[in-house]
């Protein structure tokens, strides 16, 4: 079955030399919930961005479904929603045309991608908001209307980049829920994120990122099984020292 | 794939709603420049200048003053756009779409040439209060218009990509384009420079431009508009490859 992601051997080296992903490969299947995990500077955020297209890969290959995503970046672009860490919005935008302009860049007729806002207004609770410029919204509304432009399209394999940082608890709840029936529904999510609980909760698979490359990967059933759970885990793998509670 | 045409259609709704945040910078401002350039240099001063080529000197520096507006205002507008939307970084919406990247460059090409079109149609209704208006050719003036406003439309999405602060993104404009501008026939003819300095007038590409632009308004010319043509069309196809190839190796686009 072809991957939904399938990075081969990425390789990143930004202009001023550093290494941002040394060797990374993976691949992930389709209607998988993958976590990606890694301390701060591991390579996560630079790896999205080489599959994304915000970043130029240095060496490697990347396909989305099949579809090199380099060679055929527009056809592999189609594929893919990102909501990215950052928040990189046009900050004197309302919200509603942040998530409305995406839907046209992805070439949804109007028609289409009004129903589409509409509907994603309703769902992250931003109709009061739409008329509101991003700069001045709350941090947490600010990154409802990432999630909301992340899905505009629809996309068959959503990345997530730490997408309830700043969230308040009923909103990550809300969340979960809409992302577990959007996976139900077939739909590949790659998620990052810092909150261990939300990865147990959500994902079935995981791999752990540092220095650039993945250090340990495998289920999550198989992680949280081992002594002291996905935190003792990953504190690891990734070279950390264990404290009282993790151990 | 074919032309993503919704996309591209809606580059040019964003940026032409990013302009009308700051109608009165954009249109404004160049009105009242121009103004004070006509009444000033075109009434007060020309009126004690005898004719050239037969013309009005009002007349004479219109066209002047026209072209270096059209050329401040696509030069801003590309420049502006492409390092604002980098420095807020959502440059990448674009990034992470299926947009090629002649559909990039050529929505914010089409939003300079309207805010041209547009700086240019008020400074002509200006020009007219004070009888200076005239327009010998109409599709060589469009010619112009369009022309001049794609190349430095163009070259401010060179600068847009290039510049990592504000001053970077204003040092062309000061020490380039509005100097060349003024030296480049806006106020005079070539024969009025001295003979050692002629040569620099026909070595400044804005000299073809306002030369161009006079004669599809007024019919003088310093100099064989076939030739300002052919460097316009020529800086144009040029521009397009350079700026088509920096966005494909991602130059200040991509990390």
């Amino acid at each position: 079955m072809t991957p939904a992601l399938s990075v081969s051997h990425l390789r990143k080296v930004y202009k001023s030399g550093t290494v941002g992903v040394s060797d990374l490969s993976l691949a992930i299947a389709p209607g998988d919930f993958f976590g990606f995990l890694g301390p701060n500077g591991a390579g996560k955020s630079t790896t999205i961005h080489c599959v994304t297209g915000i970043a130029n890969p240095t060496s490697g290959t990347i396909e989305i479904f099949g579809v090199d995503a380099v060679k055929r970046y527009r056809e592999a672009r189609r594929l893919v929603g990102l909501s990215p860490q950052e928040f990189n919005v046009d900050t004197f935008a309302v919200a509603r045309d942040i998530v409305d302009w995406m839907g046209g860049y992805f070439g949804m007729n109007a028609g289409a991608r009004r129903a589409r806002v509409d509907m994603l207004l309703e769902k992250f609770d931003l109709v009061r908001h739409a008329k509101k410029k991003f700069r001045e919204l709350s941090g947490g509304l600010k990154r409802r209307v990432m999630l909301a432009r992340a899905m505009v399209n629809d996309p068959p394999l959503l990345i997530l980049d730490e997408p309830t940082a700043g969230v308040d608890v009923e909103l990550r709840r809300d969340l979960w829920r809409y992302l577990t029936e959007l996976n139900a529904e077939g739909k590949t999510i790659l998620l990052t994120s810092h909150y261990l609980e939300e990865v147990e909760r959500l994902c079935r698979n995981i791999a752990i990122v540092a220095n650039g490359c993945i250090v340990r990967r495998g289920s999550k059933d198989e992680l949280v099984q081992e002594p002291g759970g996905l935190e003792a885990a990953y504190l690891r793998a990734t070279g950390a020292e264990c404290d009282h509670v993790a151990a | 794939m074919g032309v993503n045409w919704i996309g591209l259609w809606t580059i040019i709704r964003r940026e032409w709603s990013r302009l009308m945040r700051v109608p009165v910078q954009a249109f404004v401002a160049p009105w009242i420049s121009a103004t004070l350039f006509i009444f000033v240099f075109g009434f007060v001063v020309g009126r004690r200048i005898s004719l050239i080529g037969g013309h009005r000197y009002i007349e004479f520096v219109l066209p002047g003053i026209l072209m270096v507006n059209i050329v401040n205002a696509a030069f801003l507008q590309s420049s502006s756009q492409i390092y604002f939307s980098r420095f807020l970084r959502y440059i990448e919406e674009a990034l992470v779409a299926p947009l090629s990247y002649a559909e990039m460059i050529a929505g914010v090409i089409a939003v300079v040439v309207a805010r041209s079109v547009i700086t240019g149609i008020g400074i002509l209704v200006i020009a007219t209060a004070f009888g200076a208006t005239s327009i010998a050719s109409l599709p060589e003036f469009l010619f112009w218009i369009a022309a001049v406003a794609m190349v430095f439309g163009l070259l401010g999405i060179v600068i847009g990509l290039w510049a990592n602060n504000f001053e970077q993104l204003n040092i062309l404009n000061v020490f380039i384009i509005t100097p060349l501008s003024f030296v480049g026939g806006m106020f005079n003819t070539v024969a009025m420079l001295p003979g050692w300095l002629r040569w620099l007038a026909y070595a400044n590409p804005l000299f073809y431009f306002i030369n161009g632009l006079r004669h599809a308004m007024i019919g003088y010319t310093d100099a064989n508009e076939f030739i300002g043509i052919g460097v316009a069309v020529a800086l144009a196809v040029v521009m397009s490859l350079a700026v088509w190839r920096l966005y494909a190796i991602g130059y200040g686009l991509r990390e």
